[in-house]
């Protein structure tokens, strides 16, 4: 590959958006080629400086009133629907009543079974995630300090979860609090990445990993083993940020 | 699930991506909160065509297309043909303009007022890549653009960064 075929490759390179194959190619270039190693060091520290310097605007109060009052207006305008299926309801009476409650015995019964099959600790993760952003129960120990919330987590759970501010990284340590994840209490802890919440479930080992990083519902989902524990992190940065960032807290807890 | 409950289990948690990037393309708090307005009215109303794991820039695209009707509604000059001079043209003005450049007090404003200054179209893909971390697929599909345009795009955004007057007029 010479200057003119990388030439337009290189950013996307820095951007992480190229194939395997070409990725591989860009590389060996870039080891030879001073000019284009200089173009990719562009990109990366003007990134820095963006990231730095140009600011990210959360959505203010007042905004999400007005949301909530839309969703208030909108729910105030479906019960005018319901006299005609009330109607409906009384003229079929109790066969339809039956009918419901075998169905949703039925649906409740699958859904059980699919949970157990899949044990699909992902989803659960992610609707903790979700419930816990928009309740503010974020945080039930908020501080920075890693040697506070460490014991109040130790004090209220049967282990003691490695927990490490990475500040100096960019991933912040805000809190803890207690979640219950596949039917066992477990430690979350909470960090703030530039604008963004991440929550990372911490528990002991499992004898078999759950799924790799994926993504729900728009959240990634990343997971990682570690210094003899379970790493599950959810949140809405971009999977590989939030892979490296998972893969860093176990790791870095397993060095003494 | 209703609309309603669906709305706030996968459209709220991304309000903030929401509003930052309407914010970045009205430069303005007031409009950008009208735009993000009209945006949750039409997600509210289609959330049943979102389909599990794109929230995110379903509800970003979503954002955008409002910022746009807003645009033509009210900053109908802005919208220009996408005529790579006329673009050029209308970057340098807002970034020299002798008066934006006395505004400048620190290091960080000036970044931010050149991203400011740049045109529409490679502002917002520069915002989707570098604030929002998307892919280029996702732009692609956000701006309704083929993904060699988010390419050259971005690479224009960035360029004119670079070069931008107002970095090197504060070094």
């Amino acid at each position: 590959m010479n200057c003119s075929e990388a030439g337009n490759l290189v950013a996307a390179y820095a951007d992480r958006e190229l194939d395997g194959l070409r990725e591989h190619a860009v590389e060996k270039h870039l080891r030879r080629c001073a000019t284009c190693a200089a173009k990719q060091q562009d990109v990366f520290s003007l990134r820095a400086r963006l990231r730095a310097e140009v600011p990210y605007f959360p959505a203010p109060p007042v905004l999400r009133e007005r949301v909530r009052a839309l969703l208030a207006n909108a729910h105030d305008v479906a019960p005018a629907r319901r006299p005609e299926r009330d109607r409906w309801h009384w003229l079929t009476g109790g066969a339809l009543a039956g009918c419901t409650a075998t169905m949703l015995a039925w649906v409740i019964g699958t859904a059980v079974i699919d949970l157990r099959a899949n044990e699909d600790v992902a989803l659960e993760a992610v609707a903790t995630h979700v419930r816990a952003t928009l309740s503010n129960r974020q945080i039930e120990v908020a501080s920075s300090d890693q040697h506070t919330v460490k014991p109040w987590l130790s004090a209220r759970l049967d282990y003691s979860p490695p927990v490490q501010d990475l500040t100096d990284e960019g991933f912040a340590l805000s809190g803890g609090r207690l979640d219950t994840l596949d039917k066992q209490r477990v430690a979350t802890l909470v960090y703030r990445y530039r604008q963004h919440t991440i929550d990372v479930f911490v528990r002991p080992e499992l004898a078999h990993a759950p799924s790799a990083s994926r993504t729900v519902r728009g959240f990634n989902v990343a997971h990682a083993t570690g210094s003899s524990m379970d790493w599950l992190a959810v949140s809405d940065v971009s999977a590989d940020v939030l892979t490296a960032f998972v893969q860093r807290l176990a790791r870095a807890n397993a060095a003494p | 699930m209703s609309e309603h409950t669906r709305f706030e289990e996968l459209v709220l948690p991304h309000l903030d991506a929401g509003y930052n990037l309407a914010r970045w393309l009205t430069r303005n708090v007031n409009d950008a909160e009208d735009v993000v307005q009209d945006a949750c009215v039409r997600a509210l109303k289609y959330v049943g065509t979102l389909r599990d794991g794109d929230a995110r820039p379903w509800f970003l695209t979503i954002v955008r297309h409002a910022f746009y009707d807003w645009c033509k509604r009210n900053r109908p000059a802005e919208i220009v043909g996408d005529d790579g001079t006329a673009i050029d043209m209308a970057a340098d003005d807002l970034a020299m303009d002798p008066e934006r450049l006395a505004l400048q007090s620190s290091e960080s404003r000036v970044l931010a007022d050149a991203v400011a200054a740049l045109p529409l179209v490679f502002r917002e893909v520069l915002i989707l890549r570098e604030l929002e971390e998307l892919s280029y697929k996702e732009i692609a599909r956000i701006a309704d653009i083929p993904i060699g345009t988010v390419m050259s795009r971005l690479a224009r955004a960035r360029g004119l960064l670079q070069r931008s007057p107002l970095l090197h007029a504060a070094r």
